[in-house]
């Protein structure tokens, strides 16, 4: 992209925060219906279609549920020559009976969910009706995509499903997430999310599968994790036993392996399979090791056109750029190698807990900072990746 | 004798046969009414934010149905008006409206200056502390109205789960419609009892019934619109929205005794001015409970005055301002 094409957009981007006031109810009333649907991953149906609901009136053509149940729908651009892929996750942590209730105060949305994605879903339903109201005409097509499936043992299955069949050629992607402004991710770690799972028998053995999982621990920290490609294991979740009185029949662990290399990940894990077996080797003990999500390492290099650009465009808006370039929600595009980014709308706290909230003045900024990508795209910084 | 079936069969509606907001504005111009959305507040910083935005932004800017957001406030301590007047409402002191007419505290006071206050045909009433708000709180009660004539008031129903210790769970719900409001009209107005939530805080009503009741500014604000209307206008000027669900503040026994007792001063009231009750005593304002204090009982007196605002139109401020000219 020429300097000319780069400041048309710096220029134009300046003063949006201020342009987009028009639309802030539209905004927070879009975050409050969504956050207020349950939406527990591999139960997103009636939030997906509350999103189709917004697209067809918003007049998006071929507003659709595709058969994974992503929700769909197209803004047709002036020529259509690129495709814009905008994305954002539909499901939430919370189970569908805890309390989805928001509340709004002056400078906050507290509620399950907010940050984590209903802004950005938010976002990704008001932005037809913002670019119609502003009379920004891009000239690429934009496809908007409610993902399902994505957190945890989802493992981006939506977003993966939809890249991997979609007949679109597409140009970039761009998945919005609630939180936090200045997020700007472009990078995947290789990663394996995995469970070991330790089961006695009590007809053979009184040992407790606590004991059992702690040998697994003592081992697992004893492996070797090369530094030079960032390699980290991360024991995240522990549970078991029925009783302190009862020696333990069951336990289960989660983890998270993650590093730069992907062969790394893979000899890892046969590390972990071996202690895993070599644990399970004692009477009546079994062991086993199931993978959850996995991730591969890749994406674009930090002076990718597109990286740069959106840096330009987040310091234009005064929005300090955080350092952290991996997200696994890159890794579904590094597979079919599409240039993408990850960008955050505002700051906000306590995500995934109940008492999670965002903050309302900085959302149009972030907004903002979004339409400004999409117009550096539109002007052609990842033409060349078709 | 009793019309309750044929009322309950067409004159009970569902939100979801209103769900083409488009059509319902259409019928809306064509009959040229103007509705205005009332929130009576009194410190409800919570929920009034959402409340507001969720209205504005889906009845006014993307469907326009509303010709009016009004939030009414009693003498919030909180952040209720600052909150709601961030979010685009228009906010009132309930005690600056018609202030030659004094101020009393009280629900029923709020919805009563309202029809001074407010410019619209129809008037739609919306509790503020309604956790689980959607814009089908207004347009399920309007709609009956603007698409049939002679309907002149609609209320809510819902299948009301109270908000439990964070968990919420379905249950039975309006304790005082169920133990008290519904066998006092099996028993003198038996085709009320098709009211399936009578006590309900959200209601649509013509601006031509409104200024023709009189108002308790209290808790029995709801029932006397109930036998007032029926009275006048009889039941098939009534009709009944399902929302689905409320959730909303669980209130204490001690809270839903002061309610039953403002509701039955009200009640008795109507019975003795239609010559349904004779020899009744003068009916004391005082509520009496207990408290228990280790071994003894001591009593708790609750003055509950269920003061009456007349009927609008005969108030002259409201006479001159709607050009009725003077009585």
């Amino acid at each position: 992209m020429s300097e000319g094409d780069l400041d048309k957009i710096l220029t134009r981007v300046h003063g949006l925060a201020g342009e987009l006031e028009p639309f802030r109810e539209m905004l927070l009333a879009n975050v409050v219906m969504i956050s207020e649907i349950p939406a527990p991953t591999f139960g997103e149906e009636e939030r997906i279609g509350f999103l189709q609901q917004r697209f067809t009136e918003s007049g998006l053509d071929t507003a659709s549920i595709d058969e994974i149940g992503n929700g769909v729908g197209i803004l047709p651009g002036t020529r259509g020559e690129q495709t814009i892929l905008l994305t954002a996750h539909a499901d939430t942590p919370f189970s569908a009976p805890e309390n989805h209730s928001c509340t709004l105060e002056t400078d906050r949305i507290l509620g399950a969910g907010v940050a984590d994605n209903s802004l950005g879903l938010a976002v990704l339903v008001t932005l037809p009706t913002i670019l119609e109201g502003l009379n920004i005409r891009l000239k690429s097509d934009l496809l908007f995509l409610g993902a399902t499936a994505s957190l945890e043992q989802g493992n981006q299955r939506g977003l993966r499903f939809f890249l991997a069949n979609t007949n679109r050629a597409l140009t970039a992607g761009i998945s919005i997430e609630g939180a936090p402004l200045g997020r700007l991710h472009y990078r995947s770690m290789a990663s394996l999310g995995g469970m070991i799972s330790c089961h006695v028998s009590r007809k053979v053995s009184q040992k407790s599968a606590i004991e059992v999982l702690n040998g697994i621990i003592n081992r697992l920290g004893a492996i070797d994790l090369p530094e030079h490609n960032h390699t980290g294991l991360v024991l995240g979740e522990i549970s078991g036993g029925a009783s302190y009185k009862i020696p333990a029949r069951n336990t289960q662990l989660t983890f998270q392996l993650r590093s730069d290399d992907d062969q790394t990940v893979v000899d890892i894990r046969n590390q972990i399979n071996a202690i895993v077996d070599d644990e399970a080797r004692e009477t009546g003990v079994s062991c086993h090791l199931e993978g959850i999500a996995r991730t591969r390492a890749g994406g674009l290099e930090s002076d990718h056109e597109l990286v740069v650009l959106t840096r330009k465009i987040m310091s234009a808006l005064g929005i300090a750029s955080r350092e952290s370039i991996y997200s696994a929600i890159i890794s579904g595009y590094v597979e079919q190698e599409l240039p993408a980014i990850c960008l955050g709308i505002t700051d906000g706290d306590n995500i995934n807990y109940p008492d999670e909230y965002v903050e309302i003045e900085p959302i149009l900024t972030g907004v903002a900072q979004l339409i400004g990508v999409l117009m550096a795209i539109d002007g052609g910084c990842c033409a060349q990746y078709r | 004798m009793l019309n309750i079936d044929n009322w309950l069969q067409s004159n009970t509606f569902h939100h979801g046969q209103f769900w083409d907001l488009l059509g319902l504005i259409k019928e809306k111009e064509k009959k040229n009414l103007t509705i205005s959305l009332c929130i009576p507040t009194l410190n409800e910083e919570k929920t009034i934010g959402k409340e507001v935005v969720l209205f504005k932004s889906e009845l006014q800017d993307r469907y326009p149905l509303l010709d009016e957001i009004a939030v009414i406030d009693s003498g919030s301590t909180d952040r209720t008006l600052e909150v709601a007047s961030s979010f685009g409402a228009d906010v009132y002191h309930s005690a600056e409206i018609l202030p030659e007419m004094g101020f009393k505290r009280g629900k029923g006071e709020n919805l009563w200056k309202a029809i001074y206050q407010l410019k619209g045909d129809i008037i739609v009433y919306v509790d503020a502390d309604i956790k689980n708000i959607h814009p089908r709180f207004v347009y399920g009660l309007v709609a009956p109205l603007i698409h049939r004539a002679e309907i002149k008031y609609c209320k809510a129903f819902y299948d009301r789960p109270l908000a439990l210790s964070g968990e919420i769970r379905p249950s039975g719900g309006g304790r005082v419609t169920e133990i008290l409001v519904r066998p006092l009209f099996s028993l003198f107005f038996p085709e009320l009892t098709a009211i399936i939530q009578p006590l309900s805080g959200e209601y649509a009503v013509r601006r031509e019934v409104l200024e023709r009741i009189p108002f308790p500014v209290g808790y029995g604000v709801e029932t006397s619109h109930l036998l007032d209307v029926y009275f006048e206008y009889g039941l098939d000027a009534f009709a009944q929205t399902d929302l689905d669900r409320r959730v909303h503040r669980h209130q204490e026994t001690r809270d839903l005794g002061k309610m039953s007792f403002g509701i039955l001063r009200t009640f008795f009231k109507r019975m003795k001015a239609r010559g349904m009750v004779n020899d009744l005593p003068e009916l004391t304002a005082n509520l009496r409970q207990f408290l228990a204090l280790d071994n003894r009982y001591e009593q708790v007196i609750h003055e509950i005055y269920e003061e009456e605002r007349p009927p609008m139109i005969e108030v002259p401020a409201y006479r001159e301002k709607y050009g009725f000219g003077e009585i």
